[in-house]
């Protein structure tokens, strides 16, 4: 019995057929976007609030993402961050490219008191909006 | 014999199919389900990443605040000054009407109000340490949707 191998050998030349494997390929490199973002969100470990209004993302510029978890770890862009630090942070950020928009995804459950201090030192730098992240409300 | 053979030889080349041709009948189906994992997958990110996002704003009044109490009554108009407390476990909200409101029944209201009257209206929100950042989301959203400015102390 003739046993096939991944040389076609049909007119008489001998190539490799890649077809499959860029198949393969390109389900891993979903796979992988996919399983990454999933990742990340569970490290943040953050169930964002729901709400029937809201406004869509048009912003050109990549905004300052401060992530509010229930338990009040905080991070800036998806590093944590110590509250003490978060405010010369911002301020560079700002600085460098002053407007971009400043925006908090925080968990539904987070208590106010994890959240009151983060919009004091906002309050403080100047920043006088801020963009509240929401899940869509089916 | 030797004629057999040439005549095999001077067979024009076989095309090739969908059919496979190891003696079985049918489509080969592996090309076509891999391009449907792959679709589904996509999607599924698209999905997932895509998101079903988006934000609500919520100015940053200069005046900070650290207490979470709310008199509610001598108010710059147009302003809503609305304080929200956790009272046995129960979320509630001063700063409408006389007496503390359950958080369910603040939201009917807002719902509840002329869209005129709130237009220009100026949403105060506060609350005390252990209120859900959920429950002040969900207020924001009532009062945006009635064309209110939404301010947290």
């Amino acid at each position: 019995m003739r046993r096939r191998s991944i040389l076609s050998d049909q007119a008489g030349s001998a190539r490799v057929n890649v077809t499959p494997m860029i198949d393969v390929v390109m389900v891993l490199i979903v796979f992988y976007l996919l399983v990454g973002q999933l990742a990340m969100d569970r490290r943040a470990a953050i169930v964002l609030p729901a709400s029937s209004t809201g406004v869509e993302e048009t912003a050109q510029v990549d905004p300052i993402i401060i992530g509010i978890t229930r338990d009040g770890e905080r991070s800036l862009n998806g590093d944590a961050i110590e509250l003490d630090r978060l405010e010369a942070q911002v301020s560079g950020m700002l600085a460098r490219s002053p407007g971009t928009p400043v925006r908090l995804r925080a968990d539904r459950e987070t208590p106010h008191r994890f959240v009151r201090p983060v919009f004091n030192v906002l309050r403080d730098m100047g920043v006088g909006k801020v963009e509240l992240v929401t899940e869509q409300r089916p | 014999m030797s004629e057999q053979h040439h005549a095999s030889r001077s067979r024009p080349l076989r095309q090739r199919n969908i059919f496979g041709g190891s003696g079985r009948f049918g489509p080969n189906m592996t090309p076509m389900v891999d391009v449907v994992l792959v679709i589904l997958i996509f999607f599924m990110a698209a999905t997932t990443i895509a998101g079903q996002e988006w934000f609500l704003s919520a100015d940053l009044p200069e005046q900070r605040d650290d207490s979470d109490e709310s008199s509610g009554f001598d108010l710059p108009t147009p302003m809503l000054d609305l304080a929200l407390f956790v009272d046995v476990g129960t979320i509630k909200v001063r700063g409408l009407g006389d007496q503390a409101l359950n958080l369910e029944d603040v939201l009917a209201r807002i719902s509840g109000m002329d869209p005129t009257l709130c237009e220009g209206l100026i949403l105060r929100l506060g609350a005390s340490d252990e209120v859900p950042y959920g429950s002040i989301v969900s207020v924001h959203d009532v009062g945006t949707s009635k064309g209110m400015r939404v301010t947290i102390r």
